[in-house]
């Protein structure tokens, strides 16, 4: 009987002061969105951040061989690809794993030469969330099988090359064993991805044209490219691996980018502060309110000291109080948030106006800028907001209970 | 008289000094009084006398500077504070000049709330507290909050609340002091009739000479001391006057 008792007068003391009761939901309620859209922002661009650096570079998880981080040469190969994507593909976090050589190459055309980076690849393994600027085609075709002919060009290395499609491109890079070979393609398609600095140095093979020419075999290649549903669990699933592949080196996105990961962490680091502020200034803002409606009701808990009420009882009263107070706040909030993030959750937020002009050439890390904010948040990240309210909440009732409790009956009484 | 039983509540050279700054102010100077069950007793002095120090130690709701009080036998000031509260919980009723009331509760839930700190159960709370409320006047106000009630009325439920949880003792602290003197002899009279039909002991203190009448002690003081203790005869009639 005591605790429901308390709790229906805690109730009625939370809206005894309707407007600073109010007042006090709105900022709970607008730390909360804040809190939550930022973090939805935040994490939507982490997690498109690690996808875009994993497509661009080579998975989430990379099976290569160990020599191959400090100087990647073709000579330094992974075997068996076959069976170690197979053994990559058990783990059920891994949605794909694909055989990747890349490098550097010179492209000569009867016109001129450029340096290139090329990225050789299996049509049939990879798909649009692995190798998604392989479709991004302003001309001609994607290739659809490893023993496709031709090459693929970045739209400003095909024009400085003056090649149009069908032209000829001669390829020149150093074999398995360090001799300089040679290669010749015709230009299959032309592809634009949005960051200039790639489409000025992109080159695409079907990897078994680059197998011919440094004489790998069909199960070898420079690396294994693993993606994952969730680029979080990379370090995980790379450790899980990592027993399984013999000699091979298996390493996560940031280790392989480690200047990536920097940028990443500076990010993150950035949205935690900005929350961790939010949810002070929400939680200095429910302490006074609570902390004034005690001093306010001082006399009234002397007079329920008096009459039999135990301090302990004021102090479970007050923390009931800013209880109903937190779980009041927590429903507005997720009220208030719901609606909004659905809408920007589906369609974002088109900030293309406010960058006007700049956007096509705008890219990070060779990863292109989209104008277009996204949002999506990590369930547990969502957990934790809520749980950070209600904690937050609670805390900046502590001391205010308290006080509740060593009202001194006979001087609060005597104030009228 | 039934001076002969064992007190409900008794001072023994009680005295309360309060520093003020680099002052003592002594409040009471070696106070010895008994309260027996079925008193009405009247503490009478003027402002400043002590009558409020009196009935705080005697509620256990502040500590002797020296001396002893006993309630029912047991010394407060060998009490927790945990078990303090619960003394004045179950064993003293306290009234107090006014805003006595939990404004967000009704009158009937104001008269019930010590009950359910007791642990009575709802039913038993029920029909103690409609009986009570009937008995103090106020059937058909129960859910009134206590905005919603007059002064007097406000003073009603307050005794209905310290009645309910069944105390050894009722102290009431100037309980008229901010109701007309119309409304005061009527709350007087129904304190005077709840002393004689349910046996309930009353302390209440007052310096006001008209209230004096209502008493059967007159408990007089002067300077933080005893100054006259008069039991007067008894057989005073009190008459029975149609409530509110
Ligand atoms: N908290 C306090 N601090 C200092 N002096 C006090 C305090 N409470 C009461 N006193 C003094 O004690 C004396 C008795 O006070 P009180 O018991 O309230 O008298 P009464 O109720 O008869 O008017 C007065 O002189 C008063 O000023
Ligand atoms: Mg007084």
């Amino acid at each position: 009987m005591r605790g429901p008792d308390l709790a229906r007068l805690a109730w009625r003391n939370l809206w005894r002061q309707k407007r600073r009761t109010i007042l006090t939901l709105v900022s709970i309620t607008f730390g909360g969105f804040l809190a939550f859209i930022m973090t939805a922002m935040n994490d939507k661009s982490f997690a498109d951040f690690i996808d875009d650096a994993a497509q661009l570079g080579t998975g989430h998880v990379t099976i290569q061989n160990p020599e191959y981080q400090d100087r990647p040469t073709l000579s330094r190969s992974v075997q068996n690809t076959g069976a170690k994507r197979h053994l990559a593909l058990q783990d059920p976090f891994v949605t794909r794993a694909v055989d990747r050589a890349s490098g550097a190459a010179m492209l000569t055309t009867a016109r001129d030469a450029f340096g290139a980076y090329f990225i050789a690849y299996d049509p049939e393994l990879e798909s649009p969330e692995t190798l998604q600027f392989a479709q991004d085609m302003v001309a001609g075709e994607p290739f659809q099988t490893a023993d496709d002919k031709g090459i693929l060009l970045g739209r400003i290395l095909a024009d400085n090359l003056g090649a149009g499609l069908g032209d000829k491109i001669v390829f020149t890079l150093t074999d398995r064993s360090g001799e300089i070979v040679t290669g010749m393609e015709r230009v299959k398609g032309i592809l634009s991805t949005g960051a200039a600095s790639t489409d000025a140095a992109i080159a695409m093979l079907p990897i078994n044209t680059l197998r011919d020419v440094v004489g790998y075999q069909p199960d070898e290649s420079s690396q294994i490219a693993i993606f994952l549903n969730d680029g979080r669990r990379a370090g995980r699933v790379a450790s899980t691996l990592r027993p399984e592949v013999g000699g091979d080196a298996v390493l996560t996105w940031d280790e392989v980018q480690p200047e990536i990961k920097a940028f990443v962490a500076m990010k993150v680091g950035g949205a935690r502060v900005m929350e961790i502020v939010i949810g002070v200034l929400v939680a200095a803002g429910i302490f006074s309110t609570v902390f004034m409606s005690v001093l306010e009701r001082t006399r009234e808990f002397g007079i329920m000291l008096a009459i039999g009420y135990s301090p302990g009882q004021l102090f479970r009263l007050v923390m009931w109080e800013t209880g109903f107070l937190a779980m009041t706040g927590l429903l507005c909030a997720t009220a208030f948030t719901a609606g909004p993030y659905w809408y920007l959750h589906t369609h974002g937020a088109d900030t293309s106006a406010a960058y006007e002009g700049m956007a096509s050439s705008m890219d990070i890390g060779g990863v292109a800028f989209d104008p277009v904010l996204r949002f999506d948040i990590y369930p547990e990240n969502a957990l934790i907001i809520a749980a950070s309210i209600v904690l937050a909440t609670m805390l900046a009732g502590i001391y205010p209970a308290w006080r509740a409790g060593r009202v001194d009956p006979v001087e609060s009484i005597n104030v009228i | 008289m039934t001076a002969s039983t064992t007190p409900i509540l008794s001072m023994k050279g009680v005295t309360r000094v309060y520093r003020q700054g680099k002052v003592d102010v002594h409040a009471l100077r070696g106070v010895d009084l008994d309260i027996h069950k079925g008193d009405f007793a009247a503490i009478w002095g003027p402002s400043g006398s002590g009558k409020s120090t009196v009935l705080n130690q005697m509620g256990a709701l502040d500590q002797p500077t020296a001396g002893t009080v006993l309630l029912e036998g047991t010394d407060l000031g060998s009490l927790s504070r945990k078990a303090l509260s619960a003394m004045r919980r179950d064993r003293i009723g306290f009234v107090f000049q006014s805003y006595n009331l939990i404004p967000v509760l009704t009158a009937y839930e104001n008269a019930e709330s010590i009950m359910a700190l007791q642990g009575v159960p709802v039913a038993e709370r029920r029909d103690r507290v409609m009986g009570l409320l009937e008995d103090v006047g106020l059937e058909g106000l129960e859910d009134r909050r206590p905005h919603e009630l007059s002064g007097g009325q406000q003073q009603r439920v307050a005794i209905a609340r310290a009645l309910a949880s069944n105390p050894a003792v009722i102290l009431a602290d100037e309980p008229t002091a901010n109701l007309d003197s119309v409304t005061s002899e009527k709350l007087l009279d129904m304190m005077a009739r709840l002393n004689n039909e349910r046996g309930a002991t009353f302390v209440f203190s007052t310096h006001d000479p008209r209230v004096m009448k209502y008493a059967r002690r007159v408990i007089g003081l002067v300077d933080g001391r005893v100054d006259s203790d008069v039991q007067k005869e008894q057989g005073v009639e009190h008459k029975h006057q149609s409530r509110v």
